[in-house]
């Protein structure tokens, strides 16, 4: 490969592994712009937008070079982001060739990820404490956790299986919304709207929501309106979800519940 | 409230976990969730409403989250985006669509509005916080690296 495409694709790859794991569109075209002018290349065109970056150097020359790559939006790793950033750092002081930068990619793409069992944790220990904060009582915390503890393994099952985003957000919030009326019609005495809104709150888009609106500020229309459709399309997704095992559960005859 | 402050530290720390931020970082990304959560029912206790009050406590953890960048050498947005999930209306979001779809259309509309109004205001305190020039925050940082440099010799 030519030396201004080896470039081209370091400089990409690295700004796809920032885009796919939660970096924001600013920082992707500034480190991909950054790296190409730590190694030389000043005549090029980044375009970077939520799912994809395209880029060509030397447009007039013989060595051209286009890239286009395709980003689904994924889940959000910092890890990652911290260590592309900490390479492009090291790339711009001239400390990092172009074989170790390559190296260095490398080793940050298959980095290990956080066990499954500690993300299952986690995301019980999320579920407590936002249904306390949202106003629910100790008590309804411990269902809370719970209900986190099953959703997440239920998350960590669909993405080995590829099932839909959507779909898995629409049958997540169900189970979730089921258990917290099962324990309602028990007669435990909870306030099951705390607790299912505790139990899906990693479900929810607020981050997402921020992200878009931060990008339509920063100019970024485009991308901007691909997060907005993102977040409110979840935000949908997980109301169908409830709002079918809630329908399911009056027509079962449960009766009225206070939501 | 002491209570409440213990349960955002944890909720961010989890949280920090799920979004799978490098270790060393997990105890500053806790901190600056609850300093959020503190400034947020401040606010709210001056009687600013949900709005302001989402506004100042995402400015002090923007300004946070920078300084800590600077000293601890990450990317802002390790810190920033941990630590705002306490305040991001995502269960307004939820109430949204619930209410839609349970065809309560004012009370949609009413939720709508204000959970926009909200995370305007969340990204407006960020965008202040990044305002301020990124030269003073690279001062603390060559400061610690003084600091590191004099360990080493």
């Amino acid at each position: 490969m030519p030396q201004s495409k080896r470039i081209l694709n370091l400089a990409v790859s690295m700004g796809e592994e920032l885009l796919k794991n939660g970096g924001e569109i600013y920082r992707v075209q500034e480190t991909v712009s950054r790296v190409m002018e730590a190694y030389g290349v000043w005549d090029y065109h980044v375009f970077v937008v939520t799912n994809g970056i395209f880029a060509t150097i030397h447009e007039q020359g013989d060595d051209a070079g286009s890239m286009v790559r395709d980003v689904p939006l994924g889940d959000i790793n910092l890890e990652k982001v911290a260590k592309i950033n900490q390479l492009s750092r090291e790339i711009c002081q001239g400390r990092c060739s172009l074989d170790e930068a390559d190296e260095r990619l490398k080793q940050c793409q298959d980095a290990a990820k956080v066990r499954d069992s500690v993300l299952v944790l986690a995301c019980g220990i999320e579920s407590a404490g936002f249904c306390y904060l949202l106003g629910g009582t100790p008590f309804d915390s411990v269902f809370s956790f719970l209900l986190g503890l099953l959703l997440q393994a239920f998350l960590v099952a669909g993405a080995n299986r590829a099932v839909s985003k959507f779909l898995l957000n629409i049958l997540g919030s169900a189970l979730v919304t089921a258990g917290s009326l099962m324990l309602y019609a028990l007669g435990m005495g909870v306030h099951s709207d705390r607790i299912i809104i505790g139990g899906i709150i990693v479900l929810m888009p607020g981050v997402a929501l921020v992200t878009a609106i931060r990008d339509l500020f920063n100019g970024d229309y485009l991308s901007g309106g691909i997060r907005l459709m993102d977040a409110l399309l979840t935000g949908i997704c997980i109301a169908v979800g409830v709002g079918a095992a809630v329908k399911l559960f009056q027509l079962l005859g449960g009766g009225a519940l206070p939501l | 409230m002491i209570v409440q402050i213990v349960v955002a530290v944890i909720s961010t720390l989890a949280f920090a976990v799920l979004f799978h931020v490098p270790r060393q970082e997990y105890l500053y990304c806790a901190v600056n969730g609850g300093l959020g959560w503190v400034v947020y029912k401040l606010c709210l206790g001056y009687g600013f409403s949900v709005t302001m009050s989402s506004l100042w406590a995402t400015l002090t953890l923007t300004l946070v989250a920078r300084v800590l960048s600077a000293l601890r050498k990450m990317p802002s947005t390790v810190f920033l985006l941990a630590g705002i999930f306490t305040l991001v209306p995502g269960s307004g979001v939820y109430y949204t669509a619930y209410y839609l779809i349970m065809n309560e259309i004012p009370k949609s509309s009413a939720k709508g509005i204000e959970t926009f109004k909200i995370a305007c205001a969340i990204v407006l305190g960020i965008i202040f916080g990044l305002a301020l020039p990124q030269g003073w925050f690279n001062r603390l940082g060559r400061l610690t690296d003084r600091k590191e440099r004099a360990g080493k010799t």
